[in-house]
């Protein structure tokens, strides 16, 4: 018995050696990593300069068309992540701030995303490879359940999110294989799907009153100087009448409401999602009410 | 709690601290502890179903010596039919009847009779055919004076409902099991270091290739339409390695745990897809059923006596039942049917016992002759896999034409976000793997022992799917 406990105890101790080797060796490739994500770009990043920055979900990623600010000249960038919420979102400014970045205005996409101050599990994910290297993202996750486990078991994090950040990821990362993330200034355009699915009920969706995550991004502009506005995208012709809208305006005064800016159900890809005809219309629609000179 | 769960992590040291240091005095302590043990672990599944287990091991332990007992071959049948009746009438409400009422009721509307099924709202006890034909065998066995009946009732219990096999075997048999349970178990080190690397070759098996493959043939199985011929070829060859993982992984485990404990299980898997025909692809997949299914059923039924006829009746026989015994589903039964049709050659040119041997390969014609048979024997293989995971026969039989009219051959993005072909690779692997180590239970232990294990942990904890997809596919049998 004796031989055999010295035996498990052998294949423990390789176990735990194997995680930190292998966590050691993620975390290394992530930290090369400019061409994967927003979240690694925006971490590898040094000092950069903006006019305007976006962020949100994927109803920013797919609505804002950065460039129609750069040919005006204003420097811009979408930052808006598919699939994430405002814990990330504001991860994300903080990260920039922290990085030095100097931003004029952030345009924030808020409104279906204020109904939850939960993180998406899948783009969070994106930024636990960097948790032990940077105290705000350590902070940021520090009041999740499981943050002991992410933090200090070895290799955990890439275990549980082997989806985002598995192996599949740090092998694309390490080879520096190239996304389209970045491309278009960060913003990705739709197409309209002959099948899309142009129903959404949003009847029984609330807005949070004090969505955290969306009053920290608030006060981080206060705090920096940052010229904020906070907007709500439009959604397809379904929608109408379920009075979600409406709810934020109350809730949240200062968002303004561009839910009706683009109606026709042809200018989306669909129901929550513009199409890259409806993203141009509503773009130029938030230049002109905010940039126009 | 599933074997790849953390639940299961603390478990099984728990028990084997107590197992060899608390209550290691005795036999009769070493199974208690076992039992205990067992009915905690059948409790974490469904604490309401722990009930008929005690009820189907009181009864077969009952009528088991009461058939023993009985002085006229009168009284012998009454317990015999009385234990069969009621251990198929369980399996038949929980498993069956919701099935049988169904397609009663759609057989009587399609003649124009109008009728609405009376369908029970019960979930199927998991484990159910593993631990009820594990009784059957016990009955049938001292009915037929094979063996003594098991007069300690603890002893039996534990042959019933020992944890490692209870919820997906293997099937085991009392010749096999009870005698072990029935001495005093002495610690043997080099019988747990190998239960040790079994248990970790399963894991690989388990959440490395089949949870891997799993998300792909998900992905392909559930989106048929749009896919192309590749990509159903692929989506066959995923589903089959992920089906294969899943099982033999869980039957790894199991035989490794039980080995901690010092109890040998039956084998159940013996790298089947390295088989040369379907006859021995049937010796080397999920072994302790199909031997069940030869020994109580074919068998009884005449088996290979009373000619070719004879022979082919009772095959088709066999794999129907076994098919059906996977579920209440068309699909299970078509999925029987084909490999019986599989059979039909090998019986008429009475060669299904032609491959036997090891396989050896040489530079010559015969090497090559043994690689297009086993290529072969894998794809009709993966085509019957096809009727087994597709929800319908109708699905399936899509998804074959597909195959054949789509015509198209290139790389598909899947639904899960990957491109299909990046698990060409770890298949690749695994197969080399288990071709050079087709003659060992499994690949880690001997040279080298403690290198190869630090590449299965690696591989596990790297390349392992923990997110998407737990559960074991037989659990549901």
């Amino acid at each position: 018995m004796k031989r055999f406990l010295i035996y498990l105890s052998k294949i423990l101790v390789l176990l735990v050696l194997v995680s930190v080797l292998l966590d050691g060796f993620y975390t290394y490739a992530f930290f090369q990593a400019k061409n994967r994500g927003k979240a690694e770009a925006v971490f590898n990043s040094v000092q950069q300069k903006y006019d305007v920055v976006f962020l949100g979900s994927s109803r920013a990623n797919n609505h804002f068309v950065a460039q129609l600010f750069q040919d005006k000249g204003i420097k811009s960038f979408n930052y808006g992540m598919s699939g994430g919420h405002l814990f990330e979102a504001s991860l994300m400014l903080k990260l920039m701030i922290k990085r030095k970045y100097v931003i004029k205005n952030i345009i924030l996409e808020a409104d279906l995303n204020l109904s939850s101050d939960d993180e998406s599990e899948a783009v969070a994910a994106m930024f636990l490879p960097f948790i032990h290297n940077s105290e705000i993202i350590k902070k940021h996750f520090e009041y999740k359940e499981d943050f002991n486990e992410l933090y200090y078991i070895p290799f955990y994090r890439y275990l549980k999110f082997g989806s985002s950040i598995g192996f599949r990821e740090m092998f694309f990362s390490a080879i520096d294989k190239k996304t389209n993330a970045m491309d278009n200034l960060g913003f990705y355009p739709l197409v309209k799907h002959k099948n899309a699915n142009m129903k959404n009920n949003i009847a029984n969706l609330n807005p949070l009153p004090h969505n955290k995550y969306y009053e920290e991004i608030k006060n981080i502009c206060k705090a920096n100087n940052i010229n904020f506005i906070a907007v709500m995208t439009p959604m397809c012709e379904n929608v109408v009448g379920m009075n979600y809208f409406d709810k934020v305006k109350k809730a949240y005064p200062e968002i303004y409401n561009y839910e009706n800016v683009v109606a026709d159900d042809k200018y989306f890809s669909s129901c929550g999602h513009l199409n890259d005809a409806g993203a141009k219309m509503l773009t130029a629609r938030i230049l002109k009410d905010f940039f126009s000179k | 709690m599933f074997f790849n769960s953390l639940a299961f992590a603390v478990f099984l040291p728990v028990v084997f601290f107590l197992y060899w240091f608390v209550f290691n005095k005795s036999k009769s302590t070493q199974n208690a502890l076992l039992i205990v043990a067992s009915y905690c672990f059948y409790s974490c599944w469904d604490w309401r179903f722990l009930f008929l287990l005690v009820f189907s091991t009181f009864l077969d332990y009952y009528t088991g010596i009461q058939i023993e007992k009985g002085k006229s071959e009168r009284s012998r049948k009454f317990w015999f039919w009385l234990s069969i009746l009621v251990n198929l009438g369980f399996l038949g409400v929980f498993k069956y009847y919701n099935f049988f009422a169904a397609s009663f009721s759609e057989l009587l509307n399609s003649v124009g009779i109008q009728a609405s099924p009376i369908l029970l709202s019960v979930i199927l006890p998991v484990g159910i055919s593993f631990y009820t034909f594990h009784g059957l065998s016990y009955v049938i066995d001292i009915y037929l004076k094979r063996i003594k009946a098991e007069y300690n009732f603890v002893d039996y219990s534990l042959f019933v409902s020992y944890f490692p096999l209870l919820v997906a075997g293997p099937i085991e048999r009392a010749t096999h099991l009870l005698p072990q349970v029935k001495v005093k178990r002495e610690f043997n080190f080099q019988t747990a270091k190998e239960g040790v690397c079994q248990i970790i070759w399963g894991l690989v098996k388990k959440v490395v290739i089949a949870d891997t493959c799993a998300t792909y043939a998900n992905a392909i199985f559930d989106n048929y339409t749009s896919m192309n011929s590749f990509s159903l070829i692929l989506g066959a060859i995923y589903f089959a390695f992920q089906i294969y993982g899943d099982f033999s992984g869980y039957s790894d485990i199991a035989l490794g745990v039980s080995k901690l404990f010092g109890l040998d299980l039956l084998r159940n898997f013996n790298y089947p897809y390295f088989s040369r025909d379907i006859a021995e692809f049937w010796r080397r997949w999920h072994i302790s059923l199909s031997s069940w299914f030869r020994d109580y059923l074919y068998i009884p039924l005449g088996g290979s006596k009373g000619g070719i006829w004879m022979k082919i009746r009772n095959t088709f026989i066999i794999f129907v039942v076994s098919g059906f015994w996977h579920g209440a589903n068309w699909t299970y039964l078509a999925w029987g049917f084909i490999n019986a049709v599989y059979f039909l050659p090998l019986l008429l040119s009475n060669s299904n016992r032609n491959n036997i041997d090891e396989i050896h390969l040489k530079f010559n014609f015969d090497s090559v002759k043994v690689i297009i048979s086993i290529l072969s024997t894998f794809l009709i293989t993966c085509v019957a896999w096809v009727f087994f995971r597709a929800k319908t026969i109708t699905d399936a039989l899509l998804y074959l034409k597909q195959i054949i009219t789509n015509k198209q051959f290139y790389f598909q993005y899947l639904e899960n976000d990957r491109y299909n072909y990046e698990l060409l690779i770890i298949i690749g692997l695994f197969v080399l793997i288990e071709w050079n180590n087709r003659n060992k239970v499994e690949p880690l232990s001997g040279k080298g022992n403690m290198l190869k294990i630090v590449i299965a942990i690696a591989a596990i904890i790297a390349l392992g799917t923990f997110s998407d997809y737990k559960e074991f596919i037989y659990f549901q049998f």
